[in-house]
């Protein structure tokens, strides 16, 4: 502890070299902490998924493959089962958007019963469940869309040859590991459009995502709707949430996986910038460390200075890069630059992660200069003069 | 002032002085001193005398609080930055007692610096550089590193770079400061043989008597005034 | 205005990093794992974006149904296709056809060799004349697949990637089973993350006869192609909307914006930290060649020949590591890799692009690093004042 003065004098001896080591651990810690925070939050809200005991069933042909109506309440029939909703997805393009968002056909009864975790005022609920051509959306697109109960909201079919027009009657909202950013409909009223269009896609559940009655049924579940819908026209395969919501990372491809190069790459280049400035201060140093030895600092006090100082260094830059990354997404509201990015946060796990990988490579870059400065000999030491 | 009409240095009425801590220390108090081309001078003072500040001056590497400088007869107060660097690279010659020579450079290249500021093409460089080698005596030295050179010879090389643009006036500052007795004697010789076979100007700050014993006259600063001294003065308190 | 005699040799600063090699080769390798990081990033999203750019004739149209912006949700009825096929305006091919074609896009649910899980794969089905709209379509393994029987070909890229779909393997579609019969390259492009088949055996195979996804053709001219396009949209019976093929791609491609934007992320913050970095590294040359600085002003270079010394050292450190970045990223050779394609929601194929214009923009931020990560120190050297830096030791 009595040499913490020592260490702090040296931090600050040179300020604009401790400033922009720090500076740039902290530029390329927010960005690595940015980055891991996206694969972080996806594998959180998968592990969150299970809490709820939701299964999504879809067709074994995959998320394109048709599920027939009829299958959500035969489903919903099956012991274990406590409530199921189909979900279509409409892909419809609201106003003149370029790209879409999340927007399903479901059974309005059911729909808060399976998605326990959002949140809907009662008479909004009703208000919805009576109005066939009402929707509800989430908290966060209806903030940013400015989407206001009464609201009318015109979809264009993208998908479907047919196009809706809905009205809003009602906000659902939920923690912040919910998807706030959906749009929920009346299955029939799609289903009606589509019919008087004869339009062989009428009858298209989509998937079905049903709640369990407890966890201990789930593995029973999904061996049982496999098997009954096993020899139909469309058989079925039943996923737990988690097991849905990987499907998707994996049709995403190997993005998980440039994200991690991507940060290593950052790490050794920091390695390396923290190491050449360590070694450079050590350098100018020679003499005083000399004098250090000579007054008779050990050599592994003189190791511990330097180390000290490396790892204040990383320390600090990680504290100011992973605070501003989480802080930054604290504050500022992303999704509505960008709608479907509402889920992304910067969790705190990965924030003292962050700062705890900016200690190690202040630490670890260290090692070597330090080593040497524990070298130096008093007597060429003191000699040298420069 | 016609009587100095030869003068390869003219300072007029000069002061100079510092700031330490907005407090002004004055080093040269209205100093004036004309040095007559083809001179060989000495100065010696204590340290604090204002001895590097004179030679600073000279060479328009510091500008005087009041009083003008004439070298060759160009007042440099009327130099800018710019024009300033341009007229060393073709006025002076510089020597000093760390020697200076860039340590990645050779011996050759270190000569050829200076001449790299002139319209010279890269051959008569060569030979500029050369020459200037061989009247230091370290033609078979072109290619060492300053590294590989001993002392002596690395002020040696240090000279060669001076000459090399044929300077009017030669400032060395403690060119025997880091020697040893007998590299110190090279490089004296070697002050003296210039001033006498090409007449260059010499002007020498120096703590060594010995050393400034070999110029033609001596000047001795105190407190920013010169103070009489001449050789045989030197020669007594010896 | 100063001649060029004025410049501190080059070879000063050359040999100057070289005296400092652990110095210079640290800084070279940080800047260079930065490039290599960025040009990562921007070969990812120039591969895509080359993928679903390539190969598009410029006459070439697509026909969709109204409101639909991919062909795996398009509909066309096969009476509405042979209407389309039948336009004058179309251009022919040496037979004197029309070179347009009716075709089926369906999904397959495959399962990847080398990565766990399944994804959704394209397949068309085809005719004869969809060959003659993509002249860059060359079988180079196995043979051609017959018409009216269960065979297809499969792209290089996509036969490496799934399972059941290697040369004489086999796969399902919709509970039918195909077997590969030939591999095929396009030289890129979006046909490189399809199956081929027969159209009619496809129709058949996942009860879709009777309709069509699309319909591709090529009008005669640019007069032609817009007339062909108002033409199609005013025909409000049959519900159908025709766009140029570099439009649609075009569309598609904002799908590529999210990783754009990401790519651009890294590439700027790694930018500004490594700009930190070379500065750092050039204060300290700076600090310990204070005299040597201070004689070359003594000696009578300008400031502006101190500024331009220091400034070509630094780039010179940042271009090397940029060097070194690049032949990294080229040093990976073709990473082929895919993604959803969300219009599709089928995977798209295609490989990093580590091509001359991605290069030399990561090359362009080693030269920004190199010029705004120098110039701070650089500017301290020509402010020393020389009777100072003389002094130094």
């Amino acid at each position: 502890m009595k040499y913490v003065p020592l260490i702090l004098r040296n931090v600050s001896r040179n300020k604009i070299r401790s400033l922009f080591t720090g500076a740039s651990i902290a530029v390329s810690l927010f960005l690595v902490v940015v980055l891991y925070s996206l694969l972080m939050v996806q594998d959180e809200m998968a592990a969150g998924a299970e809490q709820y005991n939701r299964v999504a069933v879809q067709n074994v042909q995959g998320l394109t493959g048709n599920l027939p109506i009829a299958y959500v309440d035969r489903i919903r029939k099956l012991s274990g089962v406590r409530s199921a909703i189909p979900m279509s997805w409409f892909g419809g393009r609201y106003s003149d958007e370029k790209t879409t968002f999340a927007q399903f056909g479901t059974d309005p009864r059911y729909t808060f019963d399976v998605y326990e975790d959002y949140k809907v005022p009662p008479e909004q609920l009703k208000a919805w469940q009576a109005d066939r051509t009402g929707c509800i959306v989430g908290s966060l697109i209806a903030k940013n869309k400015g989407w206001k109960i009464g609201d009318k909201l015109p979809l264009k079919g993208d998908i479907y040859p047919v196009d809706l027009e809905l009205t809003v009657r009602g906000i659902y909202d939920g923690p912040s590991s919910t998807d706030r950013e959906m749009l929920w409909f009346h299955f029939d009223y799609l289903d009606e459009a589509l019919k008087k269009k004869n339009s062989p896609m009428a009858g298209n559940a989509g998937i079905v995502m049903l709640r369990a009655t407890s966890a201990g049924k789930i593995p029973e579940l999904i061996e049982d709707i496999e098997r009954a819908f096993a020899s139909s026209d469309a058989p079925a395969k039943a996923l737990t949430e988690k097991q849905f919501g990987q499907q998707f990372m994996e049709m995403a491809g190997n993005v998980r996986g440039f994200i991690r190069y991507t940060s290593i790459a950052v790490v050794v280049a920091l390695l390396c910038v923290a190491a050449n400035t360590m070694a450079m201060s050590i350098r100018e140093r020679t003499r005083e460390i000399a004098l250090l030895k000579a007054i008779g600092f050990s050599r592994s006090t003189v190791l511990g200075l330097f180390l000290s100082e490396s790892v204040l260094i990383g320390m600090l830059g990680g504290v100011v890069g992973a605070m501003s990354a989480k802080l930054l997404f604290e504050l500022v509201d992303f999704s509505k630059a960008m709608t479907g990015m509402g889920w992304f946060y910067v969790p705190w796990s990965t924030t003292l992660a962050g700062v705890g990988l900016a200690t190690a490579i202040g630490l670890i870059s260290g090692i070597i200069p330090a080593w040497r400065a524990a070298q130096i000999s008093v007597v060429d030491g003191l000699r040298r003069i420069a | 002032m016609s009587d100095h009409a030869d003068s390869v240095v003219q300072l007029l009425n000069v002061s100079k002085g510092f700031f330490r801590e907005k407090i002004e220390i004055p080093v040269l108090t209205n100093t004036t001193l004309h040095i007559p081309r083809g001179d060989f001078v000495a100065i010696m003072g204590p340290s604090g005398s204002g001895k590097s500040t004179l030679l600073n001056l000279c060479a328009g590497l510091d500008r005087p609080t009041t009083g003008r400088v004439i070298v060759n007869g160009q007042d440099l107060g009327e130099l800018s930055e710019a024009r300033l660097s341009k007229w060393r690279s073709e006025n002076l010659g510089f020597i000093f007692q760390m020697y200076n020579l860039m340590p990645v450079l050779t011996a050759q290249e270190n000569v050829e610096l200076p001449l790299l500021l002139t319209p010279l093409s890269k051959s008569e460089r060569r030979k500029h550089a050369a020459a200037s080698l061989r009247i230091v005596g370290l033609e078979d030295r072109a290619d060492h590193l300053p590294r590989q050179l001993s002392g002596g010879q690395e002020q040696r090389v240090a000279i060669a770079r001076a000459l090399a643009n044929d300077p009017v006036l030669l400032l060395a500052d403690e060119p025997t400061g880091n020697l040893d007795a007998a590299s110190a004697l090279e490089v004296l010789d070697l002050l003296e043989s210039l001033n006498a076979q090409f007449g260059t100007t010499v002007i020498m700050v120096t703590h060594d008597p010995k050393a400034a014993r070999r110029a033609k006259r001596l000047l001795h600063l105190e407190k920013g005034t010169f103070v009489q001294a001449d050789l045989e003065a030197l020669e007594a308190t010896r | 205005m100063r001649p060029a005699g004025l410049m501190v040799p080059i070879k000063y600063n050359l040999r100057s990093l070289r005296s400092r090699k652990v110095g210079s080769l640290m800084t070279i390798f940080g800047t260079g794992m930065v490039v290599w990081a960025s040009v990562f990033a921007f070969g990812l999203h120039a591969g895509l974006k080359h993928t679903l750019d390539v190969a598009v004739h410029p006459l070439d149209v697509i026909v969709l149904r109204q409101g639909s912006t991919s062909e795996t949700v398009s509909g066309v009825s096969e009476a509405a296709a042979r209407d389309i096929v039948a336009l004058p305006g179309i251009a022919t091919n040496r037979d004197g056809k029309p070179l347009a074609a009716p075709e089926l896009v369906v999904i397959a649910y495959l399962s990847r060799r080398s990565a766990p899980g399944k994804a959704n794969v394209s397949v068309r089905g085809a005719i004869p004349l969809s060959r003659e709209l993509r002249e860059g379509m060359k079988i180079v393994q196995g043979r051609d697949f017959r018409p009216g029987v269960r065979e297809a070909i499969v792209s290089r890229a996509l036969s490496e990637r799934f399972l059941g779909l290697g040369l004489g393997e086999e796969f399902v579609v919709q509970d039918s089973k195909f077997t590969v019969v030939g591999i095929f390259e396009a030289g890129g492009g979006a046909v490189e993350s399809e199956i081929w088949t027969d159209q009619r055996v496809l129709g058949q195979a996942t009860n879709r006869t009777g309709g069509m996804s699309s319909v591709q053709f090529r009008a005669a001219s640019k007069d032609q192609q817009q007339r062909l396009i108002a033409r199609i949209k005013a025909d409000e019976q049959i519900a159908l909307q025709a766009i140029t093929e570099e439009q649609y791609f075009a569309d598609q491609a904002e799908q590529g914006k999210l990783i754009k934007y990401i790519g651009n992320m890294i590439a700027i913050f790694l930018t500004i930290g490594a700009m930190f970095a070379v500065a750092n590294t050039m204060y300290g040359a700076i600090a310990s060649r204070a005299r040597e600085i201070g004689t070359l002003r003594a000696l009578g270079f300008g400031r502006f020949s101190i500024l331009t010394s220091f400034l070509l050292e630094s780039l010179v450190l940042c271009i090397l590591g940029a060097l070194l970045g690049c032949l990294g990223a080229l040093a990976l050779g073709e990473i082929r890799t895919g993604t959803m394609n969300g219009a599709t929601f089928a995977e798209v194929v295609f490989s990093f692009n580590f091509g001359p214009e991605v290069l030399l923009r990561g090359a362009g931020l080693a030269i920004v690093m190199g010029l705004i990560g120098g110039f701070m120190p650089a500017l301290r050297a020509v402010r020393m004042k020389v009777v100072d830096a003389l002094r130094e030791v």
